[in-house]
C-alpha cells in the first residue's frame, strides 16, 4: 500500500498515473549529493601520511591530511579470510563519533595477515596473500590500487573523490572572541567559513514545506572506484531499472534511501523501498563486488569510457588500436557516518556471492509451504470472504498455501489486533485453514496508533520505545490510522519486547499458522518529507539520518524473532517486508512493493528481482497481476505464469481495484492459472532445494545467466530471461499479444529441453519459440536432474509424503546430475542434521542415489515414483538395484519420437541408496 | 424383521467390499469386471489387472487409479452410505483431509476420519423434512397471498373502473361549465365597458386595491378591520339594505372580530372580489363598482370559480387514475402473489448501515450519523437498479456490503418457486 490519502491530491492534479517525481529529492535538492557531486575529477587533496603507517598481524592503519584544511583521517585496511579487502576510513579525531552501522555483519569477519612488500616516500605495497595480490598505497595524492600481476583489479581515490566532510562546530554560534582569534590563527578555518556561507544546506535545509534541522552539521562522505576492463556492473537494489546498471553522467545518481514511492515510475534510478549499498563488477575473467556499509541516505554515480561507444565504434577503436580498455567508474555518496567499504574480489560469481554471505549471511531458510503460492488482496473483508476464497480454490482445485489479511483486518488500523465485526472469532478461521493444511499471514506494520485505549501504544510510550522528535518528545507521523508513533527498532530492548507481543498469548486470536507481513517500514510517514521520517528525528545516540536505511531491516528482524520465540524456537518463522537493506535475506521475503497492473511493470519484476538475488536477497517477488489498477485478463494470465516462475509468488491487488481471485475471468483463464500454479507445486521439491542451497551458499536463486555463463558475453545484458538454480531456464512472456518469443539458450556444447515438448535444443543460440497463451517457455538444462511431485493438492502441507519423479535430462556426454533434499518442511531441526540430502548422477547407462549428508539423519515415507530420462535411447532392459542388493526389473516405455525413456515405479523410498541400470 | 434386513444389508456390502475396485460407483464396476487385464476406458491401452489402483498412472484418462492418488486427472468416488455419494478429485486421496463422510478417501494416511455419513444423513433427512414443511407452509401463505393478491388486485381494478366513471361524468360536466362560461363571457362582451375592463380586471383590481379596500372597511384607520366596521360597509348582494348581524360579520372575519390586512389579502378579499354573497355598500371606489352591473359580474365569475373548481376536480381524477394504472402495470407475478410487497418496506441492519428495501420503489442506506443515499429506485419489469454494484464507481456503499437487491431476488425466487 501506499499513501494514498495524502498524495491523492497531487496525483489527481497532475492528471497522469505515475508517480508524482516532485515529491522526491533529486541530487541538486539533497544539499550534501548538490555538494559532493560538484567536486570533479583531479588531483585528491587527501596525502598518505607514511610515516604513521602501523602493520600489525590483522590490520595497517594509516593517516591521511586533507591538504586544503589539514583535518587528519583514519585508514584502515583489512585483509579478510575469503580474498576480500576491507578498507575503513574515519576521522582521526572528530568531534563526536560518527555512526558506525551495527547488526548487519553476522560477525566480525576474520582477518588474515598482510605483509609489507615494499616502501619508499612515494607509498607502500602489501602483499595479500598468495595468488600475487597486492594493495599499493600512493602517499601523494593518496590512493589504493589492488592487483593481481600486472593487472589493476581496482583502483580507489583514482579520480580523486575521496570527499570527508569532518564534524566541527558552528560558525555562527560561536560568539566568543577565543573562537575569533582562533579563526584567524586558521586559514583554514577561515576558508571553511567562506565555503559555508556559499554553500547552502551544510546546517540546515529545506525541502516542499519540511525543514531539516542538521544540528550536526555537514557530514558527507565519498569515494571513487575504477574498474578497469569492467563494462557491466549491477546490484544496489532498489530500483525500478534494468538489470545492467546504468551510466549516470546525464542525469541523476541511483539513490539508496528507502522510501514509500506512490506508484513508482519505471526505468530511472529513483529511490524506493529498500537498499542494499552493494554493487558486482562483471568481466568475462572476473567478477568483483563493493559492499558500501553505510545506512544513511546514499547516491551511486556510474560512468563509463565506452558508455555511448556504439559497437561500430568500439570495433573502430580495435581497428586503430587504441589503447584505452574499457572502465568502469562508480562514485559512492553518503550522507553521514563512515567509510567502511568490502571489497570481495571473486573471481567468479559464486566467490562473489560466498565473499558477500561471508559477511551479511545468507537466505532465510523459508518453511516449505512459504514457497507455494499466496493469495492476496487489500482486503479480504470478513471471515466469510476468507472461507468463500478458501472454498474457491477447492472447488476450482486450484492449490494454494496462504490467504492473506491485510490492513482492515485489524481493529482501526491498531496492529495485533483485530476487528471484532469482520473477524470476531479469528480462532476458528485460522482452525478452519488448519483443517485443510493452510496458512494465513496478517500485516503487521511499524506505525503505532497513538490512542491511550490501545495497549501497544500505551507500553511503547511509557516504556519510552518511540523514536524521538529534534526536541526530545514522541516523534508522531501521519499513516494509516492517522497520528502515529515508530517504536525505535534501533534499540535491542525495543525489538526484544516487539518480538515478545507475538507470543500467543499476546498477539490474541492467532495460532501457528499465521505469519506476519512487515509493510510501511521504509518507515512511511505520509506528512514527513519525501513521504519518510525528519531525517533529524533521535535514536538515542543517533540521529535517523543515521539509521534511515536499516530501519526497515530491524523491524523484519524483530518480527522473524517472534515468530521464533512463540513457538520456542522450534518453527521457522515467514515475514515479508517492503523495506530492507545489506543482511535482511537472513529474516525472510522481500516484494517489490506497489506496482501497477501494466505489461512494463510485470517485465520489470524478472530485472528487479534479479539484483535482489546477487546481493542476497533470493526471496523476492513483485505482485502478481499488480497492485494498482486493474489488469487485462491476458496481463493477469502472463503475469501467474511469470510469477508462478519467481521466487516469492503472491498474487496481491489494491483496494479499489476489481476482484480478482483466479477462477473469476472465464472457464479458459481459470484453467490456464491452475496449469501454471500446479507447475509451480510440482516443480516444489526442486525450489525447495534451491532455498536449501541458497540458505547454505548465498547463491541467488532466481539468478541472471551471466552468473552460470561468465564468459559469454550475449549473456551479461539479459533480462528478460533467468534461470532458476543453475538447471532451469526461464523466458516468461511479457508482451501483450505475444505470438513468440526469442530466448537466448546459453553454453556452447550444451543442450536445453522444453520442459512441456520433451523438445531438445541447441545451446548458444537464440531460439524463436511460438507461444500460445497457455505457453511458459521453460527450459531444462542437458546433465542435469529435477525432481517433481506430479500429484498437486490442496496445498504443499498435503504432498509432505508424496512420491518423486526424477526429470534426468541427459547432456551431449550423456550424463546429468541433480539433487534431492527432503526434511520436515517447517522446523529447525535442519540444523540438528535432521534432513535427507541427496546426490543423483546419471553415467554410464546408470542413474544411482548417494547419500550427500551421511551425517544427518531423517526418515521420509516419500517414494519414486517415476523416472523420466530425456535425450534417452531405448534399452532392452532396466535394472534397479536396491541398497540391500536386490534385484528387479522396472518396466518402462519409450517414446521414440522424443527420445524419452520413461521408468515405471521403482517404488524405492527416497532416503535409501539405489541405482538403476539401463541396458 | 426390520433388524434382520439391516444385517444381511451390512453382510452383503462387506462381501461386496472385499472385491470392490476402490473409488468407483456401482455404474462403473463394468469396466473392471474382466479380471486379467484393464482396457483404459478411453480404451488407449491395455494393462494388466494387478495395475490397477497400484498408485501408478498407467492410463492417460486416470482411469486405472480410481481408488488412488496417482493420476492427475483421476477422481475418486465417495460411496458415503447413508449420505451422499460423490467424487472428489483423486488430489484428494490420502492427503490427510477428510473428505468423504464414509473416510474412505483417508484409507492410507495420518488423518483420524470418523464415518460421519449417518449422522449427516440424518441431519440432511431432517433438513429435507424441515425444508417440505417449509415448502409446504410457504405453498399456502403463497396460495393465500395469491388469493390476497387477487382480491386486491380485483379491488384495484374496481377502484380504476369507477375512477374512469367520475371521470367521464366530470368530462361532461365540464363541457357543460365549459359552455356556460362561454355563454357568460359572449354576454359580457356585448356589454359596452371601458377600454381596460375584461378579464384582467379582478386580478389588476385584487393588487391595486386590496389595499385601498382594506382602507376603506378600516374606518378608524388602526390596521384592523372590525365587526362594527364590516356592519357598516358590507352588505348582502342580493339584500343590500339589511345590515350584517354580528354573527355574519364574524364568519366573514374568518371567525374572529377583527382582522389585518394580511388575513384580509387572503379570506374577505376574496370572498369580495369573487362575486356572489356580499358587497361593499356605497360602492364608488370600491371593487367591481359602476362597470358592469353588479349581477352580471357575480354570475360570471360564479361561472368561472365553478369551471375551475370541476377542472380540478377532473385532473385530480385523472392523476389517480394513471397512479393506479402504473401501479397496474408492474409485474407483480403471474398471480399477483408479490402485490402485496407494493406498500412494504424493509429494514437490515449491517454493522453502522441500515438498509431499507421498499419492494418496487426504493432501496437506501443511512448510517448510524443519520446520512441517507439511495441505493437505486424500481425500474420497469420489476426489477431495482442499482448504482452500487461495482464499488468502484464512488458510491457510498463500502465494498463490505452486500448489494441488498440480490438478497431481495433471492427471495423473490425462494417465493416463486417454492
Amino acid at each position: 500500500m501506499a499513501p494514498v490519502l495524502v498524495l491523492w491530491l497531487a496525483m489527481s492534479l497532475s492528471g497522469t498515473w505515475a508517480v508524482d517525481k516532485g515529491n522526491f529529492k533529486t541530487c541538486d535538492q539533497s544539499a550534501f549529493c548538490k555538494r559532493q557531486r560538484a567536486l570533479k575529477p583531479g588531483d585528491s587533496p587527501y596525502r598518505a601520511l607514511l610515516e604513521t603507517m602501523e602493520l600489525t598481524n590483522t590490520r595497517l592503519t594509516l593517516q591521511l591530511i586533507n591538504d586544503n584544511n589539514k583535518v587528519r583521517l583514519l585508514l584502515e585496511l583489512y585483509r579478510l579470510q575469503g580474498n576480500m579487502t576491507r578498507v575503513k576510513i574515519n576521522e582521526l579525531k572528530p568531534l563526536k563519533p560518527r555512526f558506525e552501522v551495527p547488526d548487519v555483519l553476522i560477525t566480525e569477519p576474520s582477518t588474515e595477515p598482510l605483509s609489507l612488500l615494499s616502501q619508499d616516500e612515494n607509498g607502500v605495497v602489501l602483499s595479500l596473500g598468495t595468488e600475487s595480490q597486492r594493495v599499493i598505497i600512493s602517499a601523494r595524492p593518496f590512493r589504493l590500487d589492488i592487483m593481481e600481476g600486472p593487472e589493476v583489479l581496482m583502483s580507489l581515490n583514482s579520480r580523486g573523490l575521496l570527499a570527508f566532510e569532518h564534524l566541527r562546530m558552528r560558525k555562527d554560534t560561536q560568539a566568543e572572541p577565543e573562537g575569533e582569534k582562533k579563526e584567524e590563527a586558521d586559514p583554514a578555518n577561515q576558508a571553511e567559513k567562506e565555503e559555508e556561507e556559499k554553500v547552502d544546506g551544510m546546517w540546515e535545509e529545506t525541502f516542499k514545506s519540511h525543514s531539516d534541522s542538521k544540528p550536526n552539521g555537514p557530514s558527507a562522505i565519498s569515494l571513487d572506484f575504477s574498474l578497469p576492463g569492467v563494462e557491466h556492473v549491477y546490484g544496489i537494489p532498489e530500483h525500478a531499472d534494468t538489470l545492467r546498471l546504468k551510466t549516470t553522467d546525464n542525469g541523476d545518481p541511483y539513490r539508496l534511501y528507502n522510501l514509500d514511492v506512490f506508484q513508482y515510475e519505471l526505468y530511472n534510478p529513483m529511490a524506493l523501498y529498500g537498499a542494499v549499498p552493494v554493487m558486482l563488477a562483471h568481466k568475462a575473467q572476473r567478477t568483483t563486488g563493493i559492499f558500501w556499509l553505510n545506512a544513511a541516505e546514499t547516491w551511486v554515480d556510474i560512468s563509463s569510457n565506452t558508455a555511448g561507444k556504439t559497437v561500430f565504434g568500439k570495433m573502430l577503436d580495435y581497428v586503430q588500436g587504441s589503447s584505452e580498455t574499457p572502465q568502469t567508474d562508480v562514485r559512492w555518496i553518503s550522507e553521514s557516518g563512515i567509510i567502511d567499504v568490502f571489497i570481495m574480489l571473486g573471481p567468479t560469481p559464486k566467490d562473489v556471492f560466498s565473499q558477500y554471505a561471508s559477511l551479511t549471511g545468507t537466505q532465510s531458510f523459508p518453511p516449505l509451504a512459504a514457497v507455494g503460492y499466496h493469495q492476496c488482496r487489500w482486503n479480504y473483508n470478513d471471515q466469510e470472504d476468507v472461507a468463500s476464497v478458501d472454498a474457491g480454490f477447492d472447488e476450482h482445485d486450484i492449490p494454494y498455501d496462504y490467504i492473506w489479511l491485510d490492513i482492515e483486518h485489524t481493529d482501526g488500523k491498531r496492529y495485533f489486533t483485530w476487528d471484532s465485526h469482520k473477524f470476531a472469532s479469528p480462532k476458528e478461521m485460522l482452525q478452519a485453514l488448519e483443517d485443510k493444511k493452510r496458512k494465513m499471514v496478517a500485516i503487521v506494520d511499524p506505525h503505532i496508533k497513538v490512542d491511550s485505549n490501545y495497549k501497544i501504544h500505551n507500553e511503547i510510550r511509557n516504556k519510552g520505545f518511540y523514536i524521538k522528535n529534534k526536541d526530545g518528545g514522541d516523534y508522531e507521523g501521519w499513516c494509516w490510522p492517522g497520528s502515529a508513533g515508530y517504536p525505535d527498532f534501533t534499540r535491542p530492548d525495543m525489538r526484544a519486547w516487539w518480538a515478545s507481543m507475538f507470543a500467543y498469548d499476546q498477539y490474541e486470536g492467532t495460532a501457528e499458522n499465521l505469519y506476519t507481513w512487515n509493510d510501511m517500514n521504509e518507515p512511511s510517514v505520509f506528512n514527513g518529507p519525501e513521504v519518510t521520517m525528519h531525517k533529524d528525528a533521535v535514536h538515542g545516540a543517533w540521529e535517523h539520518r543515521d539509521v534511515h536505511n536499516l530501519y526497515g531491516l530491524y523491524v523484519q528482524m524483530a518480527t522473524a524473532e517472534g515468530q521464533i520465540q512463540r513457538s520456542g524456537g522450534v518453527e521457522r518463522p515467514f515475514v515479508l517486508t517492503r523495506a530492507f537493506f545489506a543482511g535482511s535475506q537472513r529474516y525472510g521475503a522481500v516484494w517489490t512493493g506497489d506496482n501497477a497492473a501494466e505489461w512494463d511493470h510485470l517485465k520489470v519484476s524478472i530485472p528487479m528481482c534479479l539484483s535482489l538475488g546477487l546481493v542476497g536477497i533470493s526471496f523476492c517477488g513483485a505482485d502478481v497481476g499488480g497492485f494498482f489498477k486493474s489488469p487485462s485478463t491476458e496481463l493477469l494470465v502472463r503475469w501467474y505464469q511469470t510469477g508462478a516462475y519467481q521466487p516469492f509468488f503472491r498474487a496481491h491487488a489494491h483496494l479499489d481495484t476489481p476482484r480478482r481471485e483466479p477462477w473469476l475471468f472465464g472457464p479458459e483463464n481459470t484453467a490456464l492459472i491452475r496449469d501454471v500454479v500446479r507447475q509451480r507445486y510440482t516443480l516444489l521439491p526442486y525450489w525447495y532445494q534451491q532455498f536449501y542451497h541458497a540458505y547454505r551458499t548465498g547463491e541467488p536463486i532466481m539468478r541472471p545467466l551471466w552468473v552460470e555463463y561468465p564468459q559469454d558475453p550475449a549473456t551479461f545484458a539479459l533480462d528478460d530471461e533467468f534461470l532458476i538454480g543453475k538447471d532451469l531456464l526461464v523466458h516468461p512472456v511479457t508482451e501483450e499479444g505475444a505470438r513468440g518469443v526469442t530466448a537466448y539458450l546459453p553454453g556452447k556444447d550444451q543442450v536445453w529441453f522444453d520442459v512441456h515438448t520433451f523438445q531438445k535444443h541447441n545451446g548458444a543460440q537464440s531460439l524463436y519459440i511460438p507461444v500460445t497463451m497457455s505457453s511458459i517457455p521453460v527450459f531444462q538444462r542437458g546433465g542435469s536432474i529435477i525432481p517433481r511431485k506430479m500429484r498437486v493438492r490442496r496445498s504443499s502441507s498435503c504432498m509432505t509424503h508424496d512420491p518423486y519423479t526424477l526429470y534426468v535430462a541427459l547432456n551431449l556426454q550423456r550424463t546429468a546430475e541433480g539433487e534431492l533434499y527432503i526434511d520436515d518442511g517447517h522446523t529447525f531441526n535442519y540444523e540438528k542434521k535432521e534432513f535427507i540430502h541427496r546426490r543423483l548422477s546419471f553415467a554410464k547407462n546408470m542413474l544411482s542415489s548417494v547419500n550427500l549428508a551421511t551425517d544427518a539423519e531423517f526418515s521420509t515415507g516419500s517414494w519414486i515414483e517415476r523416472i523420466v530420462i530425456l535425450g534417452a535411447s531405448k534399452p532392452s532392459k532396466v535394472t534397479l538395484k536396491t541398497a540391500d542388493g536386490q534385484e528387479s526389473q522396472l518396466e518402462f516405455d519409450f517414446d521414440a519420437s522424443m527420445s524419452v525413456l520413461t521408468l515405471r515405479k521403482p517404488g524405492v523410498n527416497a532416503g535409501l541408496d539405489w541405482n538403476v541400470m539401463l541396458q | 424383521m426390520h433388524f434382520h434386513m439391516i444385517i444381511v444389508a451390512v453382510f452383503w456390502f462387506g462381501f461386496v467390499d472385499s472385491r470392490k475396485i476402490r473409488g468407483i460407483s456401482s455404474s462403473y464396476k463394468r469396466f473392471f469386471r474382466e479380471r486379467k487385464s484393464f482396457l483404459c476406458i478411453d480404451g488407449s491401452k491395455i494393462i494388466p489387472f494387478e495395475q490397477v489402483n497400484d498408485d501408478y498412472c498407467d492410463c492417460e484418462d486416470g482411469s486405472d487409479e480410481p481408488g488412488t492418488s496417482a493420476c492427475p486427472q483421476g477422481r475418486f468416488y465417495c460411496t458415503n452410505l447413508g449420505f451422499r455419494p460423490h467424487y472428489i478429485p483423486s488430489s484428494r486421496v490420502n492427503d490427510g483431509i477428510c473428505d468423504c463422510c464414509d473416510a474412505s478417501d483417508e484409507y492410507n494416511s495420518h488423518a483420524h476420519c470418523q464415518n460421519a455419513c449417518w449422522n449427516l444423513g440424518q441431519r440432511e433427512r431432517a433438513y429435507v423434512e424441515g425444508q417440505m414443511r417449509t415448502l409446504d407452509e410457504g405453498l399456502q401463505l403463497k396460495q393465500q397471498l395469491i388469493e390476497e393478491g387477487v382480491l386486491l388486485w380485483r379491488e384495484k381494478q374496481a377502484q380504476l373502473r369507477e375512477l374512469q366513471q367520475v371521470a367521464e361524468d366530470l368530462q361532461t360536466k365540464l363541457e357543460e361549465r365549459r359552455s356556460r362560461k362561454q355563454e357568460a363571457d359572449r354576454l359580457k362582451e356585448q356589454t359596452p365597458r371601458p377600454p381596460e375592463a375584461g378579464d384582467g380586471r379582478l386580478f389588476r383590481g385584487q393588487n391595486s386595491t386590496v389595499t385601498g379596500t382594506f382602507k376603506l372597511l378600516d374606518s378608524n384607520k388602526d390596521g384592523s378591520i372590525t365587526v362594527d366596521e364590516v356592519q357598516a360597509k358590507v352588505a348582502l348582494v342580493h339584500d343590500e339594505e339589511r345590515v350584517l348581524s354580528e354573527d355574519e360579520a364574524v364568519a366573514l372575519l374568518g371567525g374572529d372580530h377583527q382582522m389585518d390586512l394580511t388575513t384580509f389579502q387572503h379570506t374577505l378579499w376574496d370572498i369580495l372580489t369573487n362575486g356572489g354573497r356580499v358587497k361593499i355598500k356605497d360602492t364608488h371606489g370600491a371593487p367591481g363598482v359602476g362597470e358592469d352591473p353588479p349581477l352580471k359580474v357575480a354570475d360570471r365569475e360564479w361561472e368561472a370559480t365553478n369551471l375551475k373548481k370541476v377542472e380540478e376536480a377532473y385532473d385530480t381524477v385523472n392523476m389517480e387514475i394513471s397512479d393506479l394504472r402504473e401501479k397496474l402495470a408492474i409485474d407483480y407475478g403471474p398471480d399477483w402473489e408479490f402485490l402485496f410487497l407494493n406498500s412494504q418496506c424493509y429494514k437490515l441492519k449491517v454493522y453502522e448501515y441500515t438498509y431499507t428495501l421498499c419492494p418496487f420503489n426504493q432501496v437506501t442506506q443511512q448510517s448510524t450519523a443519520g446520512t441517507e443515499v439511495s441505493l437505486g429506485r424500481h425500474r420497469e419489469r420489476g426489477r431495482v437498479s442499482t448504482g452500487c454494484q461495482d464499488p468502484t464507481e464512488g458510491t457510498a456503499r463500502p465494498a463490505t456490503m452486500p448489494a441488498f437487491s440480490s438478497f431481495f431476488f433471492f427471495c423473490c425466487e425462494d417465493l416463486i418457486y417454492n
